[in-house]
């Protein structure tokens, strides 16, 4: 029996051995480890593929993920061994991840630092400390199709007028929605045009940590714009985001925000491209939409894989360079972040009007303010929250409006400490 | 047959067997070591050694049946329970994620201040005579170069020097530079803090860039305290995860770690009104729907059955039909049930002419998921219901017509006592599988409505489940602590329910 045993431990552990050797899965020597989610993952591996030497001695290997949602949660689960030692996302994880220790903290020389716009750090900063590189302008915009809509609205009046005259004539089934970015990133346009904004800038570019913004004010647009006679939704604005895009390519919604991502989508599909903000209230006012940027971050695991400067080379080398944007700009479609890639003449015309409609009317995403639950809940639950609140349940639109500005008040009085 | 289980054949295909099994765990055993899951791999290396053990040698035959439902158990029963309740007792949410090792290096690794002009340099990585670990650093603004090694900084002429095109400083006597291969492959270089003036230091910031430094906090591992090197302000560890100033304990360093708070994460369930109110509500909600999902599935399943129990023409037609929704994936029929629930598109408003916000009233989201877990629950019921009939002997039902009874008295009398005596274990588990349904509420309604405006975290919908879940994953500040304390108080009310069940229902006697 002892001898059956030990035959089989031996012959055991011999497999067990050479298993070992052949499959344990490691990091090779110098490989910088990137994950990104559906989109921008497959369009790194397509420039990478084109040129991978941006940081001479080491290889790059880009891992995508099936949707934004599981990028954040992989990041979430991310431990020393497993995790990226750069990913690229959007700003707002910045202070949850920086938190939690997973993020490590970036240096830029001056020169570096003088080809971006200074308020694209703030948005990648957290405690003081940048985490990242601007890659991208991350923004909204809105396009009206000119098959239905002959000049420009100037007013957001301009656009309820137009739909009430022609909800019935042309079968119209809103006048204005997001189909890009959500309800509450996507949405913020839709807010800000009516007045409401979760936290206020002053005009030099800081936050105005005192004011909120006019609950009272707002709801009235929103009774004169948005609310027939009876106190119900007139349809101009619908609650939520479903089908948008699909009314608007079918010429049922006159008025769409799109995400910058997929102009090409409805260039494609035979629009032109008229992107501007939601025009607000008076003429020539607009909307503020999130002009915030996409980051390419270092991660605190960069370190104990050995590769946190090769990391921050590529970042440097790649992500914030002018031909890197461009390269890579030229597959992901986004307006690029460096001023060099923007002058290019390689960057398209969707992409130009895009940045442009940002730097018309913009404010930095923040997210030390927009992720908080201190209020109750925070900007990306309470946002959506209104539309249902009044366009769906029929609520008081000044009731609701008050709620919503205790709510963000409160949250960026928390989130001042974690900027 | 039998020779298959005997003989030299068996035992060369166990040796075979046993080799690839242990093979596999001894793969994910060094695994499990080499991600430092200490416990992970000792759990798999004992189970290599039990398996072994049991199956070469005759210690008992029963054992050889029962050592892999047993380390089954263990690690997917036994082991998360476990972990579950010692997370339960941490402070473990977004802050507070890494071990205190991980953080005090981390803290310190953002402890450090840039001078006054952020100042960076172009540099060039190498070794010195001795063999030391330096740079050659060029301070192109102001024409200096020198290099510099962990201990000394020597300023150079530049008439010593190569200079390249840009002004960087490429080449120096006695210093030899490493190739980009070289420096790619090891990152022994980039730790070194290379020497310079007034306290500061050059870290290597990427190829060819270095930035200048001094590090602002240094940790005093004696008194466990985080110092701040310019203004002497101490940071002590506030026994809940993170260094604190002294006298100012909501400013703290980042980030924090898992630290033991013991109780308080129980305490807050009873203490906390954000926590108390929003799952004393739920807790109500998840008791009605699980009752009234047993209820309804287990009657509309026992009426079908009773229907189908008689002889008619199309009955094996109709009793086809009747499993289907049981065949069909549950994920697919709920996302289905979802979009006919629509307000706008949905083919219930349609069919009705109606424009319900099915999802956004707190009674119609209810209604509508009690009516989509009864379209899938009732084939179920309906399945065993009829199994049931047919095992419950037909001499009763004949004996009670025979004295007189009418069908309804025999029904009410006979065959729903006898059916409750046979179904209570399974009326028991439904109850228990329905109080953490989550797959339902998630897809269906995600736990909504919910009255964000009103600080609401909990939806009208929301079971204990997917409220633990939306505690631990489903917001921006994730509160692992919190949600294993719910998990094991779930754990604890399913367990008793389940245990008083069967111990009325006498089934565990039945079974001793």
């Amino acid at each position: 029996m002892k001898n059956r045993l030990l035959k089989g431990l031996a012959l055991a552990a011999t497999m067990s051995f050479a298993a070992g050797l052949t499959l344990v899965p490691a990091q090779a020597a110098s490989e910088i480890v990137i994950w990104a989610d559906e989109t921008r993952g497959p369009n790194l591996t397509k420039v990478f593929a084109k040129k991978s030497d941006w940081v001479p001695g080491s290889t790059i290997k880009v891992v995508s993920f099936s949707s934004y949602d599981a990028l954040k949660d992989a990041l979430d689960k991310a431990s020393g061994t497993t995790g990226p030692d750069i990913f690229v996302a959007g700003n707002d994880w910045v202070p949850a991840l920086a938190k939690s220790g997973k993020l490590a903290p970036v240096v830029l020389t001056a020169a570096q630092r003088a080809q971006f716009s200074p308020s694209q750090f703030f948005d990648l900063s957290y405690g003081g400390k940048l985490y990242g590189v601007p890659v991208d302008v991350n923004n909204v915009g809105m396009v009206y199709n000119t098959k239905l809509v002959k000049t420009a609205p100037k007013s957001y009046g301009d656009m309820v007028k137009f739909y009430l005259a022609n909800k019935t004539k042309l079968g119209l089934k809103a006048g204005l929605c997001v189909a890009g970015g959500g309800m509450s990133w996507g949405g913020l346009s839709g807010f800000s045009a009516l007045g409401a904004e979760p936290y206020q800038m002053n005009a030099d570019g800081t936050v105005n940590f005192t004011k909120s913004f006019d609950a009272t004010a707002f709801a009235k647009n929103v009774k004169t714009y948005l609310l027939d006679k009876n106190g119900k939704s007139n349809g101009f604005y619908p609650a939520t985001d479903t089908g948008c895009q699909d009314n608007y390519l079918a010429g049922k919604v006159p008025f769409a925000i799109i995400g910058n991502w997929h102009w090409r989508t409805f260039a494609e599909a035979g629009f032109p491209m008229n992107i501007q903000p939601v025009p607000g209230v008076k003429a020539g006012t607009y909307g503020k939409m999130f002009g915030s940027v996409s980051g390419a971050f270092l991660t605190s695991y960069a370190e104990a894989h050995g590769v946190a400067v090769p990391a921050k080379s590529l970042l440097t080398n790649f992500f914030a360079s002018t031909k890197g944007q461009v390269a890579y700009q030229a597959e992901e479609g986004r307006p690029p972040a460096e001023k060099g890639a923007q002058k290019s003449q390689l960057v398209l015309g969707g992409q130009k009007a895009m940045g442009a409609a940002a730097s018309k009317s913009s404010i930095p995403q923040i997210g030390a303010f927009l992720n908080t639950n201190a209020g109750g809940a925070n900007y990306w639950d309470s946002a959506p929250a209104y539309w249902t609140a009044v366009l769906v349940d029929g609520k008081d639109p000044l009731v609701e409006a008050k709620k919503l500005a205790a709510i963000w008040k409160a949250n960026v009085a928390a989130g001042k400490a974690d900027l | 047959m039998s020779s298959i289980f005997r003989g030299k054949f068996a035992l060369i295909l166990k040796i075979i067997i046993l080799a690839v099994v242990t093979a596999i765990l001894s793969l994910l055993a060094q695994s499990a070591v080499a991600s430092g899951e200490i416990a992970i791999g000792i759990f798999l290396i004992i189970s290599i050694f039990a398996l072994n053990f049991t199956y070469f040698t005759k210690i008992s035959i029963p054992l050889k049946f029962f050592v892999p439902g047993i380390l089954f158990f263990i690690a997917f029963v036994i082991a998360p329970i476990l972990f579950t309740v010692l997370m339960s007792t941490y402070n473990y949410q977004t802050g507070n994620y890494i071990s205190k090792e991980a953080a005090i290096e981390q803290v310190l690794i953002r402890g450090v201040e840039p001078d006054a002009n952020q100042t960076t340099f172009d540099l060039v990585s190498g070794k010195v005579a001795n063999g030391s670990d330096a740079v050659l650093v060029s301070d192109i603004a102001n024409q200096k170069f020198f290099l510099s090694t962990q201990d000394e900084i020597t300023f150079l002429d530049a008439g010593q020097l190569t200079i390249n095109e840009y002004g960087v400083a490429v080449t120096a006597p006695g210093f030899t530079e490493l190739s980009a291969d070289e420096l790619a492959k090891s990152d022994a270089y980039t730790k070194v803090r290379y020497k310079y003036q007034d306290g500061y230091y050059i870290v290597i910031e990427g190829q060819g860039v270095g930035a200048v430094f001094r590090q602002a906090l240094a940790y005093d591992e004696k008194s466990d305290t985080m110092k701040n090197l310019q203004t002497g302000e101490i940071y002590v560890d506030n026994n809940r995860g993170n260094y604190v100033l002294e006298g100012s304990p909501e400013e703290m360093l980042t980030p924090g770690w898992r630290a033991p708070v013991w109780f308080e994460n129980y305490t807050k369930l009873v203490t906390d009104s954000r926590v108390r109110t929003p799952l004393i509500k739920v807790f109500i909600w998840t008791v009605v729907f699980a009752s009234l999902t047993v209820l309804s599935t287990f009657a509309f399943g026992l009426l079908l059955a009773l229907a189908l129990n008689r002889k008619m023409r199309g009955r094996r037609i109709y009793r086809s039909i009747l499993i289907l929704p049981y065949a069909m994936p549950s994920i697919m029929s709920i996302l289905i049930w979802g979009g006919m629930f629509n307000t706008e598109f949905g083919a219930i408003n349609n069919l009705l002419n109606t424009d319900i916000a099915w999802f956004s009233s707190a009674n119609f989201a209810r209604a509508a998921v009690l009516l989509v877990n009864l379209w899938l629950g009732f084939p179920y019921f309906y399945l065993i219901c009829s199994g049931s009939l047919q095992a419950i002997p037909s001499e009763l039902q004949e004996a009670a017509a025979i004295d007189g009874a009418n069908p309804r008295q025999v029904f009410r009398s006979i065959t729903l006592p006898l059916l409750l005596q046979i179904l209570s274990p399974l009326l028991i588990a439904s109850f228990a599988f329905n109080f953490n349904n989550f797959n339902l509420i998630y897809l269906l309604t995600g736990g909504g409505p919910r009255n964000t405006l009103d600080g609401e975290i909990a939806g009208a919908t929301d079971i204990l489940i997917s409220y633990t879940y939306q505690i631990a994953f489903g917001r921006n500040i994730l509160d692992f602590g919190l949600a294993s304390a719910i998990s094991v108080l779930i754990f604890f009310i399913v367990a008793s329910i389940s245990f008083y069940g069967l111990r009325k229902s006498k089934v565990m006697e039945t079974f001793g």
